[in-house]
């Protein structure tokens, strides 16, 4: 506890989707920055099989990608379930706050649409998200920058292991917005804190819990340091390496299974072969998604969706200097 | 009566009633209550829409941290945490808009130093709600789990009722809430474009009230669990319990809990049940009480439902402070308390009439406060629902 605020109860993962800036979900699919935002309108027909005309892409995003995790699991499995929606998010609604704080200055005191600021109110997108899956109960937004999804796991599994809900649903959604030098600045990228890499966006979600489905894989730890560490302590191999092997070894991790490190996109100039070496693959998922603050989301949602027998752990840590893990194996 | 073991040890609040609780709170009690008033803050562009400023000379971003600043103080004095308690703390924050004063402030500063040039589009720099939350923990050392709630107006009070939770869990030692919600182009006009602004007044629970008043406030209340004061010197008398409560989101309308009172009713019943406490045992009761007329039906018949004609007290203190938004639950708590160590319960302001439809009047005077359980409600946009308990000790125990 303390600095250090561990959460070590194994949650298993019924279900896990993933969406990133190309918008089909569950798949690694290449995408171009520039061509950013694409329009979600068939991705939300598709999946929701009605448009959803006065949402903003924020909320379609939540939905669609929370939708797609939760149709994979047969519905029997959910009924009578007491389900928690936690909705991660770093920077919010802005696609819908930016157009409505523009219309306010522009009309110098007019009245600007009253739907748009409804849909700029920060758990608007949850608010939906629970109409459409018929969620009542316990629905929370987390925001906390870069840990967002790493910070609502931990609060999840503190509600899974209370027995307030069988199941959680647990997601992490950012938006690409226009420019990329607004987003990146929001982000707090500077050259020597971030990977080069294009700014993404993405709305991938865990189903956390007990149901009679078959599980994919199991949240075996969420570990949130919050020490301020300098960036070369962060950034250390020997260190990183140091904190995945004690999670391993804490975990009793098979000696025969495949060890991955997930690094998320503070994660500079992380040495593969000396990974390698010491007996662990280095997944890079971040080409797949782009920057965006709920990366880890993303990350973590492929792997435990790659249909091996892997142990893991997701590496990130905050512009602050806290260090945030998140370990978990696939069945 | 509940056998609760989280301990309040310590809050402060920022109002337009005052730099501290304790101000904001001898005001409020001696009826030294300014109604809602034209903003005469620089970034505010709408000079027609009345609101409860917190009076400040200076910049709005500025005011905004040191209203942040004054709350955490207070709340830490309050509470005689030591450095290292302050440390091992977990920050549970409560906003709605964060830091977005800082674009407003920005853009409205551009375009005031540039005169009859064309207004640039305005950017969003700040970098979410989370921002507030890191900024905090940076300045005052906290190392402890940090982690914002954005619920519209039960994000402060959502976050006490987890706080509650993770510390009967013993997944942490103390937690530091804190709401803040200072005032915006971006709230003000969009509650006006709702047609949920009165022009006017703010007039909870009354049969003329029209719509809500927003009011800038910052605050932060410390649970703790009983005996995990860490220095044996320092260990103080805690006359405050949190009871427990409960959260619950409907989904049945974005902007409305039900004005038939059902949902209001049901939340507040589970809250009482989950504590172990009968409603006669409640001593008064701090209601969420905004003035729109949706709100106050759903929550003053769900009042009714559960308290029948044994109703206590009923209090808002929108009319007096306006509505703080996501920093409403630990504001209005925090205010309440220390209404409570001055020995007596607010008054409601801004009620003159009956509403027929409720049958009830909020409380119209002073009066005496005495020991017991305080209900407290929160109801909010898209469908969000918090209630919970605070127990006054006679004795008080020992932290």
């Amino acid at each position: 506890m303390n600095n250090k605020n561990k959460c070590i109860s194994s949650m298993p993962v019924v279900a896990a989707s993933y969406l990133g800036p190309a918008l089909m979900p569950n798949l690694d699919v290449a995408w171009d920055e520039a061509q950013l935002p694409l329009s979600p309108d068939d991705l939300v027909q598709k999946i929701i099989g009605q448009p959803l005309r006065r949402a903003g892409r924020f909320i379609k995003m939540v939905c669609c990608g929370a939708l797609v995790c939760l149709k994979s699991v047969p519905a029997a499995d959910l009924k009578e379930k007491k389900i928690g929606i936690f909705l991660a998010t770093g920077l919010g609604n802005v696609d819908e706050i930016l157009p409505f704080i523009t219309q306010v200055f522009k009309h110098d005191g007019g009245f600007p649409s009253p739907n748009q600021f409804a849909n700029s109110v920060s758990n608007a997108a949850a608010f939906f998200l629970a109409r459409i899956s018929e969620i009542k109960g316990v629905v929370l937004t987390i925001s906390q920058e870069e840990l967002s999804f790493e910070s609502a796991l931990w609060l999840a599994q503190s509600y899974l292991e209370c027995g307030e809900i069988d199941l959680a649903l647990v997601g992490g959604c950012d938006v690409f917005t226009p420019t990329v030098a607004d987003y990146r600045e929001r982000m707090d990228l500077r050259p020597d804190n971030h990977r080069s890499m294009p700014m993404g966006e993405g709305s991938s979600w865990l189903l956390l819990g007990n149901t009679s489905s078959k599980k994919i894989g199991n949240i075996l730890s969420v570990e949130l340091d919050h020490t301020s560490k300098t960036q070369q302590q962060l950034l250390s191999d020997e260190n990183i390496l140091s904190e995945c092997e004690k999670i391993a070894d804490s975990l009793l991790v098979k000696h025969d299974q495949q060890k991955i490190i997930l690094p998320g996109f503070r994660l500079i100039g992380t040495d593969h072969s000396f990974f390698k070496d010491k007996g662990w693959r280095v997944e890079d998922y971040l080409p797949h998604c782009g920057i965006h603050p709920t990366a880890t989301a993303y990350g973590l949602a492929r792997a435990l969706l790659s249909g091996q027998s892997d142990f893991f752990v997701h590496c990130n840590y905050h512009a602050a200097g806290r260090r945030a893990l998140v370990a978990a194996v696939t069945e | 009566m509940s056998k609760s073991t989280i301990d309040i040890r310590g809050w402060g609040a920022v109002t337009t009633l005052g730099w501290s609780a304790r101000e904001s709170a001898n005001n409020l009690l001696s009826g030294n209550v300014r109604p809602a008033d034209f903003c005469t803050s620089s970034h505010l562009t709408n000079r027609d829409l009345k609101a409860f400023e917190v009076p400040y000379t200076g910049n709005p971003l500025n005011k905004s941290w040191a209203m942040l600043d004054s709350a955490l103080t207070e709340a830490f004095n309050r509470a005689e945490l030591t450095a290292a308690e302050i440390a091992e703390s977990c920050l549970l924050v409560g906003t709605t808009g964060g830091l977005f004063i800082r674009n407003e402030y920005e853009f409205t500063e551009i375009v005031r130093q540039n005169p009859g040039k064309e207004s640039p589009p305005i950017a969003c720099r700040n970098r979410g709600p989370g921002e507030v939350a890191d900024a905090i923990a940076r300045k005052y050392g906290i190392n402890g789990q940090a982690m914002t709630f954005s619920m519209a107006c039960v994000s402060s009070s959502h976050a006490l009722v987890v706080a509650a939770q993770l510390l009967q869990q013993k997944k942490i030692r103390r937690a530091i809430v804190v709401g803040f919600d200072p005032l915006l182009n971006l709230t003000l006009q969009g509650f006006a474009s709702l047609l949920l602004y009165d022009s006017e007044q703010c007039r909870p629970f009354c049969a003329n009230r029209s719509g809500m008043q927003i009011g800038e406030a910052a605050a932060a209340v410390i649970l703790e669990e009983n005996g995990n004061a860490n220095n044996d010197c320092r260990k103080k008398v805690v006359r405050y319990k949190f009871a427990g409560g409960y959260l619950f989101n409907d989904n049945n309308s974005l902007t409305s809990a039900g004005v038939d009172g059902e949902l209001a009713g049901n939340v507040i019943g589970q809250t009482l049940t989950t504590a172990q406490i009968s409603p006669a045992e409640i001593v008064a009761i701090k209601a969420h009480g905004t003035g729109t007329r949706d709100n106050d039906l759903s929550e003053g018949r769900g009042l009714v439902k559960v308290f029948g004609d044994n109703l206590p007290p009923v209090v808002s203190l929108k009319g007096a402070i306006g509505h703080a938004l996501g920093a409403a639950g630990a504001v209005e708590t925090a205010l309440w308390l220390s209404c409570l160590e001055e020995g007596l319960l607010p008054r409601s302001f801004g009620f003159t009439q009956i509403d027929p439809e409720l049958g009830f009047a909020p409380s119209q005077v002073n009066i005496p406060a005495v020991d017991g359980a305080y209900l407290f409600t929160f109801f909010g946009f898209g469908g969000t629902c918090t209630s919970y308990l605070i127990i006054r000790n006679p004795q008080g125990t020992v932290a």
